[in-house]
């Protein structure tokens, strides 16, 4: 008789099963490429309009190409969240974790696994496709000078915080497609929208807006008053926060259909 | 012994057909009466916000909750064009309409007749929205006036195109998340870009020393002319010369860029779905 040996649902099982679905399916790698192709055209394009004389900085032309990354890391944390929801694979995944909040854990994770390396491409791309653009202009990009560090590193880390809050909507939400269209208008469509209007309830609401984010990687010299570059990021972790223990919530007190 | 009579597909049935499908589905309603909302509260908050302007025009305010309430019609579209594709449902269409053309006409009918009704309502409730704040002012709007009807009927036009546009690119593309990523990058991210670029192309400096406006200016301005919201734009807004650099296309031409962009995609979708397999 052949003993069935059962293993124990532990949470590196459950990581390693959520890295092989998430690396199995061809979508992954084709959202990881276009974020990459679109956020360096973008980023490409834009640098053709940078002047000698224009107060922007190096490192901000090397992170133009933000408005199209931060639409990639959406997609792909929305289908991390919600994508296994209108499969259906949902049922079995849960079946074989009842405890169900590993899951999210896990997903989390590999989110963060996928999005950072894309992210750090989109940025060390952007850099070497904008270097002409650069120094026509005259702008330097000095990896030694705080500023310029702290734009890289939070354009990565807004990134990253963009996907995981994909995650958590999707999750939240657990339609792939009402979780983007929700994702759109709270980066892009609100912000646009509160910045043609500026005034001071405007100004309020926007910085709450998780969009608040990208002061992470705006200039010193674009930067509002009221909200900086440390406050933004801060209000971009709150959502972040916010719509994971929000879809916990539900994840953990309702039904799985 | 009686004899059965098959009826085939007639277009009236077929738009029969599509029209209780579209209705059928409670997302139908909630988007018309979403987008009604949306642009009406964004078009009160966005006048009420402008009102305390010593030239505080309520009209002006008019086309205010346009970009948001866009949205509605978009996804309406997409998701009439890539519904059944993702449900399999496109399994019995299309075994039922073997032609499979007439199924797209039937869509576009249903759906400009939606959108349609959305656009009415969402130009009727950003009407309502501008009243308190010009009530708050004692001035009464004068809807009549010149250039308003049309910029009404803009508004109106851009949205049912927007639906259409919707479904073009879903019935062409045939997934419901890609379709809706690529109309959302057009028409929302796209203008969100070029402003972005118009910013960096223009040079205070150099504008007010002559006349002539930069190259750089011209190109983005020109782009931004023919996207679907620098069309629906001019179309709103038909007194305008046009924006700096661009070609002056006026509110025909800008009502035929948007119909490029309804077109294009629609007649890809035509051919994918007359020569190649479905799914």
């Amino acid at each position: 008789m052949s003993g069935h040996r059962l293993l124990a649902v532990t949470f590196p099982r459950v990581l390693a099963a959520e890295w092989s679905k998430l690396t199995s399916v061809s979508s992954t790698l084709w959202i990881a490429l276009g974020t990459v192709v679109s956020t360096l055209s973008l980023a490409f394009a834009l640098g053709l309009f940078v002047r000698a004389g224009d107060a922007v900085s190096g490192a901000s032309v090397a992170v133009s190409g933000s408005l199209f990354a931060q639409l990639g890391m959406l997609v792909l944390g929305v289908l991390v969240g919600a994508g296994e929801f209108s499969t259906g694979t949902s049922t079995v995944t849960f079946a074989a974790v009842p405890r169900r909040l590993p899951v999210l854990a896990a997903q989390t994770l590999v989110t963060v696994a996928v999005a950072l390396p894309t992210a750090v491409v989109c940025l060390v791309g952007s850099a070497l496709v904008t270097t002409a653009a650069r120094s026509a202009a005259g702008l330097t990009l000095d990896p030694a000078d705080a500023g310029t560090v702290r734009i890289l590193a939070g354009y990565v880390l807004y990134l990253t915080g963009v996907a995981l809050f994909g995650v958590g909507l999707g999750a939240l939400v657990r339609r792939p497609t009402g979780a983007l269209l929700a994702g759109v208008v709270l980066f892009v469509v609100l912000d646009q929208l509160l910045a043609t209007n500026p005034g001071r309830i405007t100004d309020v609401l926007r910085a709450a807006l998780p969009a608040a984010g990208t002061r992470l990687f705006a200039d010193e010299g674009a930067l509002p008053t009221h909200l900086g570059a440390g406050g933004g990021g801060l209000v971009l972790g709150a959502w972040v926060v916010a719509a994971l223990a929000a879809a916990a919530y539900r994840l953990r007190r309702f039904d799985v259909t | 012994m009686t004899t059965l009579t098959v009826t085939g597909p007639s277009l009236p049935r077929v738009i029969a057909a599509e029209w209780t499908k579209l209705l059928g589905l409670r997302s139908s309603t909630i988007v018309v009466v979403v987008t009604a909302a949306v642009s009406g509260l964004v078009t009160y908050l966005s006048a009420n916000a402008s009102s305390g302007d010593p030239g505080f025009d309520p009209l002006d305010s008019l086309t205010t909750g346009l970009p948001v309430a866009v949205i509605g019609p978009l996804v309406l579209g997409v998701l009439v064009g890539t519904g059944e594709f993702s449900t399999g449902m496109f399994r019995s269409t299309f075994a039922a309409v073997p032609r499979r053309l007439p199924v797209l006409v039937a869509q576009v009918v249903v759906t400009t007749a939606l959108a349609l009704l959305a656009a009415v309502l969402a130009v009727a409730a950003a009407v309502v929205g501008i009243l308190p704040p010009a009530s708050s002012r004692g001035i009464t709007p004068d809807l009549l006036s010149e250039g308003t009807p049309q910029s009404l009927l803009g508004a109106g036009g851009f949205l049912v195109g927007a639906a259409l546009f919707g479904l073009a690119a879903g019935a062409l593309l045939r997934r419901t998340l890609p379709a809706l990523l690529a109309t959302i990058v057009v028409t929302l991210v796209l203008p969100v870009v070029l402003l972005l670029a118009s910013e960096l192309a223009s040079d205070p400096l150099a504008a007010s020393a002559s006349n002539t406006v930069p190259t750089r200016t011209a190109v983005v301005n020109t782009i931004i002319t023919f996207t679907p919201t620098g069309a629906g734009s001019l179309l709103t807004e038909p007194s305008s010369s046009g924006v700096d650099g661009a070609p002056n296309i006026g509110a025909l031409g800008a009502a035929l860029v948007l119909a490029a962009w309804v077109f294009v995609p629609l007649g890809a979708a035509a051919l994918r779905l007359r020569r190649r397999d479905l799914v």
